[in-house]
């Protein structure tokens, strides 16, 4: 979403430097408008003295004078003031057009015109000022107020730096570079208006400096560089987020007056906004593992408990029935053959859940690989094992460091892997091998048709089956399975060729995970 | 076989119960069943049971909190749970329970269980010292193997096997409770010593030792000096 552009507010600077041009203009027509005041006032007074109507004339003058020291300020004041006093003293005061005073007295109304003059211009003087204090504050709110609510919209750190370097070149009609630190901490260019690349090394030094000090730096700032540039940190409430340099091809200044604080404003903002940005995010970030957790658990729950409790009503009834007959027990054995099934494709389920929310539960303890295989091998009924399964595990070999359940759950299903594919009659071969770089391998072979090499990366997905060759029994996830257990455990898993045929899986046990067998703690 | 002994049933579904039930009561047990924790502890109070078949997830509360209750009523306990939960498991064995049944269960297993754990309670509540125990439990018999518990000596088809004393020392343990699961922590507290709980290599070595001079010629999957991986070890002397 691309931020609407703020409303344009009246800047200070543009006040200042277009409202010479205004004061000038408006100070001829003032001029001349004041000389008009005087003459019709002096006309005023002409007709007045015909009839005899001294006294007031003085008074006449005061407009001309007022007009001149509120609109046109101190010294065209004083100057009609004194004009005033002039034309006053020729054409009213005795002697009568001559510009002596006779009467001391007199010079009393000469001092109140020049008084007026004073006090009028003072006083316009400091309207003047306070309105255009005030104009330049509405100005800076109405800019501030169009540039929070433009930050309200950004919702991303890229697209709030692209918006600070064209808000501050628009601005304040500068050239602009935003600077941030990336994920190792070091300042990059970000954005920059008009684009560019990259920045100068002396531009880098001195953004560096500024956002190490956390204060204004370069012409203008508090602290003096090289730089022709101005870099102004980015507040934050662990030190500065960022760095803006703003530099002018012309000026020496790249701001001036109170250009600088506005700024700085601003970047505080910036600030307020990215923070806002950062917790947003870390509270979308918890949502998403909280809304994980609750699916995760949902899942294991309903699959754990509402599919295996009826599971083991029938599978341990089908194991307590005692067939009859020849054909009961042939029935029988099949159903519970089919339950079994069913079974293990449950326990493989919740197993690739838990894989796949990342809710694998890892406790490393010292293993035996030929104890492991004992167990694992105990898993299955007698009638795989009787005659067709060797074990091939030096005495001598050293122990590993596993998961003991998560071992157990891979070396289960690479035997019915083994089982399933070697053919009814063929040997299952597990063998336990040290490494010459201090790893252990543990391989479980079988005397099938083998796994095509450009199919050994495939199978270990999920629901991977090699076409044609498996159409009964595999779920296609018991592999997968014992890929992300071993990749739990730190160890490696890899399909190969058995020599003579047949395929070869193997459990890797990398050097950190071996342990040399401790003889003095058993012959103690 | 120990007909007539009282036996409760704590499960949350009905289908398991009567599964049980039928299993047990085929056995010759006495059968009641408990449908929660608060169930179980009144039913222990009214029928006074001499073993609990123990579901650890019950909907009114955690199985492993009325453990110590049961156990200390004198009850022997085998907990029921599920695969995975090997810490549940080690939590209720360390808690003082007998055994346990992995879901689903084969109901041969479960009476083995039960067996094996109301012999156990039998033997303890015997007394130490018994002569009529000491006599019973002083020869144990797997496959070739004899172990001698009164006369620290094993032996294999007849001839004397050296054992070093750590391995002879496990053996001995596990053949005092025949078929009962002994946890990890356990064996090496009594083995080794308070201070190796966390030892599990010791454990290894000396089981890996113990196979080798005694089953040497058993094929794989065939040692009755059984693993239960995270868990600990058993003596399975019905292994052939």
């Amino acid at each position: 979403m691309t931020p609407a552009p703020p409303p344009r507010p009246t800047l200070p600077s543009a006040e200042q430097a277009g409202g010479a041009d205004a004061l000038r203009g408006g100070l001829v027509s003032g001029l001349i408008a004041t000389l008009a005041l005087l003459g019709l006032a002096t006309l005023a007074g002409l007709a007045l003295a015909e009839r005899g109507d001294v006294a007031p004339i003085a008074l006449l003058y005061l407009g001309p004078v007022m007009f001149a020291a509120i609109r046109l300020g101190l010294r065209p004041g004083l100057g009609a003031g004194l004009l005033s006093s002039l034309v006053y003293t020729y054409f009213f005061i005795p002697p009568r057009l001559t510009l002596l005073v006779a009467d001391p007295a007199q010079l009393i109304t000469l001092v109140v015109l020049l008084g007026v003059a004073l006090g009028g211009s003072h006083m316009a003087k400091r309207l003047h000022e306070q309105a255009r204090l005030a104009e330049a504050r509405a100005g800076r709110d109405a800019l501030l107020a169009g540039f929070a609510g433009s930050l309200m919209a950004v919702t991303r750190a890229e697209a709030l730096w692209a918006f600070l370097a064209t808000e501050i070149a628009r601005v304040f009609d500068v050239r602009v570079l935003v600077l941030a630190p990336d994920e190792g901490g070091a300042l990059a260019l970000v954005a920059a208006e008009p684009a560019q690349e990259r920045a100068d090394l002396l531009e880098m030094a001195a953004a560096q400096w500024c956002f190490d000090g956390g204060r204004a730096t370069g012409p203008g700032g508090q602290v003096p560089t090289a730089s022709e540039w101005l870099f102004v940190p980015v507040p934050g409430r662990g030190g500065p987020l960022a760095v803006v340099g703003v530099g002018h091809p012309e000026a020496a200044m790249p701001l001036h007056g109170p250009q600088l604080p506005l700024l700085e404003s601003l970047l505080a903002q910036t600030g307020l906004a990215l923070s806002r940005m950062v917790l947003e995010e870390q509270a979308h970030a918890l949502d998403r593992v909280q809304e994980r957790e609750r699916l995760r658990s949902a899942l294991l729950s309903s699959i754990g408990h509402d599919l295996r409790t009826p599971l083991t009503t029938v599978l341990g009834t089908l194991r307590a029935l005692q067939p009859l007959s020849a054909d009961q027990a042939t029935a029988l054995s099949s159903a519970r053959a089919e339950a079994e099934r069913l079974d293990r494709f449950v326990a493989n389920l919740i197993d690739m859940v838990r894989i796949e929310t990342g809710a694998i539960e890892r406790a490393a303890e010292a293993v035996d690989l030929a104890e492991a295989c004992d167990a694992a091998l105990d898993h299955f009924a007698p009638s795989l094992l009787r005659g067709r399964v060797t074990l091939a595990v030096a005495d001598d070999l050293p122990l590993v460091m596993a998961d003991p359940r998560l071992l157990h759950h891979c070396l289960i299903n690479l035997i019915d892997n083994a089982d399933r594919h070697g053919g009814p009659d063929g040997t299952i071969a597990i063998e336990g091998l040290a490494l010459a770089d201090g790893g252990v391998e543990l391989a479980v072979c079988d005397q099938g048709p083998g796994v095509p090499a450009d199919e050994r990366e495939r199978i270990f997905g999920l629901f991977a089956r090699i076409e044609g060759t498996d159409r009964t029994g595999g779920t296609g996830l018991g592999l997968a399975i014992v890929k992300g257990f071993a990749d739990a455990m730190g160890v490696a898993v890899e399909a190969g060729e058995r020599q003579g045929g047949g395929a070869r899986f193997v459990l890797r046990f990398p050097a950190g995970l071996v342990r040399a067998v401790p003889l003095r703690g058993v012959s103690a | 076989m120990n007909t007539g002994a009282a036996v409760m049933v704590v499960d949350d579904d009905p289908a398991i119960r009567a599964l049980l039930r039928h299993t047990l009561e085929g056995a010759g047990y006495r059968v009641s069943e408990a449908g929660g924790a608060a169930e179980a502890l009144a039913v222990r109070a009214a029928e006074a049971p001499a073993l609990a078949l123990l579901d650890l997830g019950l909907p009114d509360r955690d199985g492993l909190d009325i453990l110590p209750q049961l156990i200390g009523a004198g009850l022997a306990v085998v907990v029921l749970s599920a695969r995975d939960a090997t810490a549940e498991k080690v939590a209720a064995l360390d808690l003082g329970a007998d055994d346990y049944v992995t879901k689903p269960f084969d109901p041969e297993e479960v009476l083995a269980r039960v067996r094996t754990a109301l012999r156990h309670r039998a033997r303890l509540a015997g007394g130490l010292g018994d002569a009529e125990r000491a006599a019973v439990a002083s020869l144990v018999r797997f496959g070739d193997v004899e172990v001698d518990l009164a006369a620290r000596q094993v032996r294999k088809a007849g001839h004397e096997v050296h054992l070093a004393p750590k391995e002879y020392a496990l053996l001995a343990e596990l053949a005092q409770q025949p078929g009962r699961v002994i946890t990890h922590a356990q064996l090496l507290r009594t083995v080794w010593g308070p201070g190796h709980e966390g030892d599990v290599e010791y454990l290894r070595v000396a089981a890996r030792g113990i196979r080798r001079k005694l089953e040497g010629d058993r094929g794989p999957g065939r040692s009755a000096l059984r693993n239960e991986p995270g868990i600990g070890y058993r003596l399975d002397l019905a292994r052939d």
